[in-house]
């Protein structure tokens, strides 16, 4: 598994938005600007779903919204850097995100989702490459950041 | 209504098979009628016959019922095979001289009584003590035979288990033999009394009687030896099947070539097949009583088509009903006399009595024979007391057995799998007590709950508590890729959509039938189909196990003397 199968350089993007909605709007949109497959609204509706019963900053300026949606053809990934931070992201240490990493995988690839999931995580757990990602120009450069050994 | 009747009798006759299908259809209707009742189906049947044959409409004609002859044989050729399945030698090996003892009783019980009886009232009535004395003697050796179809179908139908039950079923089986060589003494003494061949022929008689008695097992057990080599190369149940129909129908047919006992040639076929291999030949067994219920729903209305009361003078009238009261004593003394001497339990001894009061084939096959072989007035009278008798056993002797085995606690104990899953409702079956997770519970928490619980599946419930996903084990070891994630992944995240589910209301039966086809080990129950708040687990091992333990419990019941 590659990430840069689910993952586009057109899917990378520097957030304007400061509020953790405008945020997660932002990055549905990527999302659903991959395809004509992706239903913005649900897709929508699905991560806030998911957000309300726990907060997907899980520490360290990054976030990492994640869910599994029936109508989905194949699993998308979309990157969003903020460089102010959002600060109502609500993350486990309490500290602005400023890396969003979407994942939407179909209801059906379980498997694929968790490992999409802990491949990020892997990939961002040093703090090296998250303070790049976040100085980072240009989402070619972010893109390549993220995928890390891969490229 | 003579009229009507006569108009009916000249109907023109139908299609063998479409009087096949009428019978099987209305003696089924019938006997859901009758069970509905609380009588047992066969009584349906056989009422079903009587309206619909000589003593009723009459549909069902004579010459119909020479066409049903082979149809007939075969029922009574399956009744046989069943009944020698049942025949395990560990069985008489156990209780073989309680049985021979209790056998001699209600059959020598019987007829004592009939003799006394019927020659008391005929002597009465006629004051010929040579021709009365023949008439006890015959009468009596043929109310010793007791009738395994009506008795064994209301054992089946109330799947009973136990020691009365296994006492009735080795009696009615060798009924027919005590019968048949009670009827080859007693003809011949009243053949010499009444002088119709004096003198001549009775070593013949008593050899004729010994030739259908051995050699209809011995070719029973022949058969069956033969059954049993083919049956060990056939595996496959498809191809097994014509071979052990075939095997029957061979054994009927040969037993009727032979001029044996049909019944005891395949009572040895079954009898032999079941000690020979018990585990292989479970599947020929079940074939044929998968088989075997239209078969007997025909035989059982031709039964009743075949009664005939109608003409019956009043010194008949008289001698049928010391022959009914003699019969019943007897058989009621005789076995619990029989039981008491033998030591058999107290189930036995109270209620065998009961359970033998059914006659048809031998009964009337050996009335036949006796009209032939004792000139038209003392025949004729035999066979028609013979079957008005019967008329009236078939009626009442079912209900009796129904009475008897209920009473004995044996009713409901011989229960398969199968049973069980029928009678039980999932609510009966479901573990309310499965751990269940919520949306947001963390997989920290699952974890946890999964080390200290055993079930297979969780099922993860929203707000409301209805079932919105699954969370199996299974599923879960796939996730276990990455530390980092206990932290953030919750069940929602971890959950599988709910395939299936089940509801409280729904058949057991119905339940594991979708877990089986599915290959699923669990199946989420909810409320109803309106209601979709979670209720819990049903899981097919929990089910299995649950099963196995009633089984067990019902069979330990059974054998609890």
């Amino acid at each position: 598994m590659k990430l840069s199968e689910y993952l586009t350089p057109d899917r990378v993007a520097i957030l304007s938005g400061r509020t953790k909605a405008e945020a997660l709007s932002e990055m549905v949109g990527l999302v659903a600007a991959a395809g004509p497959g992706v239903d913005r609204e649900s897709l929508e509706a699905a991560v806030r779903h998911r957000e309300s019963l726990m907060s997907t900053g899980i520490g360290h300026g990054l976030a990492i919204p994640h869910v599994r949606m029936a109508g989905l053809k194949r699993a998308y990934m979309a990157v969003g850097v903020s460089r102010e931070g959002i600060a109502d992201y609500d993350s486990l240490d309490g500290k602005p995100v400023r890396i969003i990493v979407l994942i939407a995988a179909p209801q059906g690839q379980h498997e694929l989702y968790i490992r999409l999931l802990a491949q990020v995580t892997e990939n961002l757990k040093d703090p090296a490459p998250r303070a790049a990602i976040v100085a980072g120009e240009d989402p070619s450069r972010i893109y390549e950041l993220l995928l890390g050994e891969e490229r | 209504m003579t009229g009507w009747l006569a108009a009916s009798q000249q109907a023109p006759h139908l299609p063998i098979l479409l009087v096949i299908g009428l019978a099987v259809v209305f003696g089924t209707v019938g006997a859901r009628l009758f069970q509905k009742l609380r009588i047992p189906q066969v009584v349906g049947y056989i009422v079903i016959g009587i309206a619909v044959g000589r003593s009723g409409l009459g549909f069902i004609d004579e010459q119909t019922i020479g066409k049903l002859l082979p149809f007939n044989f075969f029922a009574l050729g399956v009744i046989g095979f069943m009944i020698g399945g049942e025949l395990h030698l560990e069985v008489f090996r156990k209780h073989g001289r309680k049985l021979i003892v209790i056998l001699l009783a209600e059959g020598i019980g019987a007829f004592l009584c009939v003799g006394a009886l019927v020659f008391a009232a005929a002597m009465l009535l006629t004051g010929d003590v040579r021709m009365s004395l023949a008439l006890g003697l015959v009468l009596g050796a043929i109310s010793s035979a007791t009738a395994p179809a009506a008795t064994v179908d209301v054992l089946w139908e109330y799947k009973t288990l136990g020691v009365l039950t296994t006492t009735v079923f080795a009696l009615v089986a060798l009924d027919d033999g005590l019968a048949l060589a009670l009827y080859g003494v007693a003809s011949s003494v009243a053949e010499t009394l009444t002088g119709a061949r004096a003198g001549e022929g009775t070593l013949r008689l008593l050899l004729g009687a010994a030739y259908e008695l051995v050699g209809a097992m011995a070719l029973g057990a022949a058969a069956g030896f033969v059954l049993n080599l083919v049956l060990r190369w056939t595996r496959d149940r498809a191809r097994a099947l014509p071979f052990v129909i075939g095997s029957l129908a061979l054994v009927i047919g040969l037993a009727m070539v032979l001029k044996v006992d049909l019944i005891l040639a395949t009572m040895g076929l079954g009898a032999v097949l079941t000690n020979l291999a018990p585990r292989r030949s479970n599947p020929a067994f079940q074939l044929i009583e998968g088989i075997a219920p239209p078969i007997y729903v025909l035989f059982f209305v031709v039964v009743g088509a075949r009664l005939y009361v109608a003409e019956m003078a009043f010194w008949m009238w008289v001698l049928a009903g010391a022959y009914v009261v003699g019969r019943t004593a007897g058989k009621m003394v005789g076995a619990h006399l029989g039981a008491r001497w033998s030591g058999a339990a107290e189930s036995v001894r109270r209620y065998l009595g009961l359970c033998l009061f059914s006659q048809a084939g031998v009964a009337v096959g050996l009335a036949i024979l006796a009209s032939d072989r004792f000139g038209p007035e003392m025949g004729t009278a035999i066979i028609t007391i013979v079957t008005a008798t019967t008329f009236l056993v078939q009626v009442l002797g079912p209900p009796c057995v129904k009475l008897a085995v209920q009473r004995a606690g044996e009713v409901g104990l011989n229960v398969t799998e199968e049973d069980l899953l029928e009678s039980h409702r999932v609510a009966d079956m479901v573990d309310r007590a499965t751990p269940v997770f919520r949306q947001d519970t963390p997989l920290g928490h699952i974890l946890k709950t999964m080390a200290e619980t055993s079930a297979l599946t969780y099922p993860v419930l929203d707000a409301d508590g209805r079932l919105i996903g699954l969370i199996s084990i299974q599923e879960l070891r796939r996730s276990m890729v990455a530390e980092q994630l206990a932290t953030f992944l919750l069940a929602f995240d971890l959950m599988q959509p709910v395939v299936d589910s089940t509801t409280e209301g729904a058949r057991l039966g119905e339940a594991v039938t979708k877990m089986r086809e599915q290959d699923l080990d669990s199946l989420p129950v909810v409320a109803s189909a309106d209601d979709p708040r979670f209720v819990g687990m049903l899981e097919l091992r929990a089910v299995g196990r649950a099963l196995s333990r009633e089984i067990i419990a019902k069979r330990q019941r059974a054998a609890v003397e």
